[in-house]
């Protein structure tokens, strides 16, 4: 599958600025905030790094924070405050390195009428071990 | 679309915790939530607010919500997401987003401040998703009767209302459970009728 032009390493000599951001983040995601993989994705959507993305090889800043953060389950929202960047940045960070084949997304069970039971059942199964 | 999704997959759920300025919502978040709370931002334009989201562009007039949320690894696959909705009518085109798939909502109420939770409330009646009302124990909390409560708040029947402390972690999962029991009651029936 194609690399995205933007998640490959380009030696810009980009300064990073500490805190501060120096490059918008726009401009790294080329001016989108809805990506055409990722218009829909809700913010819950899990994603894991595949084989592919841990051998991946330099990644722009963002992207590999990204595949980094990714090691573990977690999830777009929790990607934009890690980041500190919107929830739409992170929907384009996640859906390029999908298509680069570095990520796996996990939707959630039914975007519409909600959970299954048998998925209730689990959850409140979990919730009520939780409790002492 | 989305490849590499595995067959025995990771499955995210969310739960919205909702209600009027100053109840408790991060309170509660921060209560149930593994992580420290953390605050996310969503962009839009001052134009798009509650227009037409799918029209953002960052622009010079982007402004950002922030919106606090938690999470609870309920199980090896299951992972459960507490969003905190933000307060004011204006946003509610991202609870639109945020409600869309979610196993439901918890709706704060202090008792000193009835009137307002009725946005909250009349937002998930209209979109049929499964919520439960928590009075949070603010002093004067227990002053009130569940019957005086639920026919302040006009609740239907069904609708659990329970008396809650959002800083108690044990007291906030409990109020997690009756929506979770209240959801899986209404799925079953819907599939039973």
């Amino acid at each position: 599958m194609a690399l995205p032009e933007s998640v490959g390493h380009q030696p810009s000599g980009t300064p990073e600025g500490h805190g501060g951001r120096v490059v918008p983040v726009y401009a790294l995601t080329g001016g989108r905030t809805r990506s055409a993989t990722g218009a829909d994705m809700p913010v819950e959507t899990l994603v894991t790094v595949t084989p592919a993305g841990r051998r991946a090889g330099e990644l722009h800043l963002e992207y590999r924070a990204t595949v980094e953060l990714a090691a573990r389950p977690i999830s777009v929202v929790e990607i934009g405050a890690a980041l500190r960047v919107p929830v739409g940045v992170a929907r384009v960070l996640v859906s390029d390195l999908v298509d680069s084949g570095y990520l796996a997304v996990h939707l959630p069970p039914s975007v519409e009428g909600g959970p299954t039971p048998e998925i209730l059942e689990r959850l409140l199964e979990g919730l009520r071990a939780r409790s002492h | 679309m989305h490849g590499h999704t595995e067959p025995d997959d990771l499955i995210p759920l969310k739960v919205l915790i909702a209600g009027g300025f100053g109840v408790g919502k991060t309170t509660l978040v921060r209560s149930l939530s593994e992580i420290p709370p953390l605050l996310t931002e969503q962009a839009m334009t001052a134009a798009s607010i509650g227009v037409d989201e799918s029209d953002m562009v960052p622009t010079k007039t982007t402004t950002t919500v922030a919106m606090d949320f938690g999470r609870i690894t309920v199980d090896e696959s299951l992972i459960l997401y507490l969003f905190g909705t933000p307060g004011q009518s204006r946003f509610w085109f991202m609870w639109d987003e945020l409600a869309r798939g979610a196993v439901g909502a918890v709706v704060l109420v202090d008792l000193r401040r009835i009137d307002d939770c009725f946005p909250a409330i009349d937002f998930f009646e209209n979109r049929r998703l499964p919520f439960v009302v928590g009075v949070n124990r603010f002093p004067g909390a227990d002053e009130y009767d569940a019957d005086t409560v639920r026919d302040a708040l006009a609740l239907s029947p069904d609708c659990p209302l329970v008396w809650m402390d959002a800083r108690d972690p044990d007291s906030s999962r409990e109020s997690l459970v009756r929506l979770v029991e209240h959801a899986l009651a209404r799925t079953t029936m819907a599939r039973a009728g």
